[in-house]
């Protein structure tokens, strides 16, 4: 597939990065520095030339492309040049990134003419919803448009006995949900109805979004949702979590330095209680109990300022701290410091890119320990062998399959369910196995 | 998991249950204990009385004795959470520490098995009307209370008149809360000035000045009493009524209010209610520091002084063209009127049930009026009327020029913008509780009785919230509120604990804002 990128920067060259080895990828940006910088890294084709101008587009070859991605810091170049490449390229898939809520809006109701929009600010605002969703995970993705949720967790001491030191077919697992592995140190199981739980091992579950909050609340003792979070910075980030969460009914409040801005957040969201405040301010975090809150958000601009305020919030007892991390470098610096969850919207927003740009029958979604394993999101053809079989009778050949979507709804089948031509597979699978599995399929 | 981790969780953490109190109740109720264990103290004196007349005593050691058990109770009983005591308890601190105050109060009223006291919420609003120096009572029959008593009546009012919570940090070592809201909540007006470096020497120099004000009214009326310029001021009334007129209380140990005494005794109690309508801070610039002169010169000092001129005349000329005030003085009648109504003190010379409507009505709008920011007076405080008023005439000014920058002034200080907020929310609070008041007696009273003119009913409302005191007919000067039903009761007893706190601590405990986290 030749891919034409446009914008050569951290979004631009993290897509780079996950599609050099089997695309042919032409970029395109106004900055040689950064386009030399590709170019030796990656076996990449570069062009110095204006996203904006239909000009250099055309002599960069956008007509050759198969798919468009739109992807510079600014919105109004982004769309500009994804008209031009719909004219240019009219078969070409086209991706267009944007930080304006509106647009994406407008693309859903279908007002935009390209294929897919995505925004950083509203990709981490799902990641970080993602979760909040599951206090307890260690990490957590969705799939099939968010009705499929992929989580690991560690299981620790303490964990209930429903659950934890009983063969998997007599436990009393919460509904839509499967244990899609088990991994007990470096060895790593693809369980069977014999297969325990035991403490201090690490588990793979896949299931609906709600089998996968109960299975949070299930494995941290005295855990619970949340249902509460302090927002720290109101910029199109912090507006974008509040937008997200205030859907979920979570009780919000936010804090945010400059007037103007924390002004016009509480103008945008009546239920949300916004202050007007420095969030390192020991004498406000004392007076409005920011340390009972049962989750704290830092989606400040400055990465420095992220820090040092989850930290400070660590100090006034915020269990649960979630920071933006705008460098990718500052995830390091967060670990060090304790936070809990650190989210970089350029990657996230790469992602969501990558996983669209992927071929449409096989999609390798992601990758688990150091890539030993994938999960695949796989359509079954009409040709493959085990279309018609029941589940309990597939073969065991480290692969498991966790779940299907079927006319637009996700199923988590059970020994009787029978696989059909045109499910959506969700396998999770060995890496080495991987080309075997989708062949199958 | 995904190949490029945009999103990493670190570490996962243990996420508690919500929580869904913003306020730590029991830290904040050891420290109402700490502030109130002290008033164990306070039935001493009345206690000394009784057992000097041969009365009996247990009243008052039931005071003592509850006093004690539930402030070292309240205070153990939250002794390990006061670490996070802070600003938003400080709001429920005030407000808890009054009402357990008042319940205090109610011990010896209780106990003494007087029949018009006997029942609690009768005791309560006696009580409460004590200690936040109302004056209105629902006792008819004064002398047929025990002398230590009574004294136990116009001593509550004696401590609540300076605030019980002023007294305690005068007097105690050092909070774990920053004393300064506390006292604000308690001292009235938009803020306090400091008298010295540390609150507690404010407060040390706020209750000395207090205590010497009261000393010298007792001695000037003693001195009446024993030259037989006036036959009726025994040392024990002297005493009784200095400690009602210095917290412009109003109880008094006489049926008839201040008319049992001479003339010139009517005149002394003027003097002395003026003075304790007086900003105590400026008093003891003025009688301590002896800055006589820039004192003189404050702004809500001499809007104070023009609100006493104007209401006095209004009384005085009404009452020169009915000939109605009962006496030959219209003059001392009307001019006392007016000062103890207007500095919340709540004595009368007469009953002006009987004067005219307007008269009245003038009476009713100084309910309104009330003493000086920092000093014992209730009501709105003359500061905010100064306030408001310049607020308004900086709106006419703004509409006739939209682009005019005018910092509203106090005393050449230009004043907060976020300061004039409050002041206007105060006032619209004010009226707005005193409206609602007002309805609930009126339904209430028209129910159950008694039945009232609506003006009584308005004056009913506006004499308790702004801790007045009497107000006309049934509730006049010289009657007693016990006829009201004990719904009408309760509503005054929430009226006059409002009022007294300057309503805001108080509301904020209603309001789901306030215990959310």
């Amino acid at each position: 597939m030749k891919v034409f990128i446009i914008g050569a920067g951290q979004v631009g060259s993290t897509v780079v990065e996950a599609l050099h080895a089997d695309h042919d990828i032409t970029v395109l940006d106004m900055e040689p520095a950064r386009l030399s910088a590709l170019a030796y890294k990656y076996d990449v084709a570069t062009f110095e030339g204006d996203g904006t101008s239909r000009r250099d587009l055309s002599q960069a070859g956008i007509a050759n492309a198969d798919l468009v991605i739109a992807c510079t810091s600014r919105d109004e170049a982004n769309l500009v040049a994804g008209m031009f490449g719909r004219r240019e390229a009219p078969h070409a898939k086209t991706i267009v990134r944007t930080s304006e809520l509106e647009y994406v809006e407008l693309w859903r109701e279908g007002q935009l003419d390209v294929d897919f929009v995505v925004c950083p600010e509203l990709e981490t605002a799902h990641a970080i919803s993602r979760a909040i969703g599951v206090p307890a995970a260690r990490q957590t993705d969705v799939f099939a448009e968010g009705q499929v949720q992929i989580v690991e967790f560690d299981v620790e001491e303490g964990a209930p006995k429903s659950v934890v030191g009983v063969p998997l077919r007599d436990a009393d697992l919460p509904r839509d949900s499967k244990v899609m592995a088990i991994i007990h140190g470096d060895e790593l199981t693809l369980p069977g109805g014999d297969s325990v739980i035991e403490p201090g091992s690490r588990i793979v579950v896949i299931g609906s979004p709600r089998a996968a909050k109960e299975w949070g609340a299930l494995l941290a003792p005295g855990g619970a949702s949340v249902q509460d979070v302090v927002i720290f910075g109101a910029g199109r980030v912090g507006t974008a979590i509040a937008r997200v969460l205030s859907g979920q009914g979570i009780s919000i409040r936010m804090i945010e330095a400059s007037r103007e801005r924390a002004r016009a957040a509480a103008e945008q969201f009546p239920k949300v209680r916004v202050y007007n405040a420095v969030g390192f301010d020991p004498d406000f975090l004392e007076r409005e109990r920011i340390g009972l809150a049962q989750a704290a958000i830092f989606a400040m601009r400055d990465d420095t300022k992220n820090l040092y305020g989850a930290s400070l919030a660590k100090v006034h007892g915020v269990p649960f701290t979630i920071a933006v991390a705008h460098e990718a470098v500052s995830i390091a610096a967060f670990d060090q410091a304790g936070i809990d969850v650190a989210v970089n919207p350029r990657a996230v927003t790469a992602e969501e890119i990558v996983r669209f740009a992927h071929d449409p029958r096989t999609q390798q979604v992601a990758m688990l320990e150091g890539n030993r394993y994938e999960v695949l999101d796989v359509t079954t053809r009409e040709t493959s062998r085990y279309i018609g079989t029941k589940f309990r009778d597939m073969p065991v050949h480290g692969a498991l399959i966790g779940a299907i979507v079927r006319n637009g709804s996700a199923i988590f089948p059970h020994g009787d369910d029978v696989l059909q031509a045109g499910d959506r597979v969700i396998v999770f699978t060995e890496a080495s196995n991987a080309p075997w599995v989708i062949e199958a399929l | 998991m995904s190949p490029t981790t945009g999103m990493r969780v670190l570490e996962p953490p243990h996420v508690g249950p919500p929580r869904r109190l913003g306020v730590n109740v029991r830290g904040a109720l050891a420290l109402v204990g700490t502030l109130t264990k002290w008033l164990a103290a306070a039935p001493l004196l009345p206690l000394a009385f009784a057992l000097g007349y041969g009365e009996s005593p247990w009243p008052f050691l039931g005071a003592i004795a509850v006093a004690g058990v539930l402030g070292l109770a309240l205070e153990r009983l939250g002794r390990d959470e006061l670490r996070t005591v802070g600003f938003r308890e400080g709001f429920l601190v005030v407000s808890a520490t009054w009402v357990v105050a008042a319940g205090i109060g109610t011990v010896p009223y209780l106990l003494s098995g007087n029949p018009e006291l006997d029942r609690p919420v009768d005791a309560l609003f006696e009580s409460m009307s004590g200690f936040t120096t109302t004056g209105a009572s629902i006792v008819t029959d004064l002398p047929a209370l025990d002398r230590s008593l009574a004294m136990w009546r116009q001593l509550t009012q004696w401590l609540g008149g300076m605030g019980i919570i002023v007294l305690a940090l005068a007097v105690l070592p050092r909070l774990r809360i920053g004393g300064r809201q506390l006292m604000e909540s308690e001292l009235p007006g938009p803020e306090i000035e400091d008298l010295g470096t540390r609150i507690r020497q404010t407060a040390r120099r706020l209750w000395g000045l207090y205590v010497v004000l009261t000393a010298l009214l007792a001695g000037t009326l003693a001195v009446l009493g024993w030259t037989g310029l006036d036959d009726r001021m025994t040392p024990y009334r002297a005493l009784a009524h200095a400690f009602t007129t210095m917290p412009t209380g109003g109880f008094s140990t006489e049926p008839d209010s201040i008319a049992a005494f001479q003339p010139v005794t009517q005149w002394v109690f003027v003097c002395f209610m003026i003075l304790a309508g007086v900003n105590f801070a400026l008093l003891y610039r003025v009688f301590v520091r002896r800055r006589v002169r820039s004192g003189l010169r404050d702004e809500e000092l001499r809007l104070y002084l023009g609100f006493i001129v104007l209401g006095s005349a209004l009384l005085v000329l009404q009452l020169l063209e009915q000939e109605l005030s009962g006496s030959d003085a219209p003059l001392r009648n009307g001019v006392f009127q007016a000062v103890s109504i207007l500095t919340t003190t709540g004595y009368a010379t007469v009953d002006f049930t009987g004067w005219t409507t307007l008269a009245l009505l003038t009476i009713v709008g100084l309910m309104f009026v009330g003493g000086s920011a920092g000093s014992t007076g209730g009501s709105i405080k003359i500061v905010r009327h100064l306030l408001v008023g310049r607020i308004l005439r900086r709106e006419l000014q703004t509409t006739v020029h939209p682009d005019l920058v005018a910092p509203i002034r106090l005393g050449g200080t230009p004043v907060d913008e976020r300061t004039l907020r409050a002041v206007i929310a105060f006032v619209l609070l004010y009226v707005g509780l005193f409206v609602v008041g007002a309805g609930i007696i009126a339904i209430d009273t028209a129910l159950q009785g008694p039945s009232l003119e609506p003006i009584t009913v308005m004056a009913v409302a506006a004499t308790t919230l702004g801790n007045v005191g009497p107000a006309f007919g049934h509730a006049g000067p010289f009657a007693s509120f016990h006829e009201f039903s004990d719904l009408s009761t309760l509503v005054l007893v929430g009226l006059m604990w409002l009022g007294r706190l300057e309503i805001i601590p108080v509301v904020l405990l209603f309001t789901r804002q306030y215990w959310r986290l």
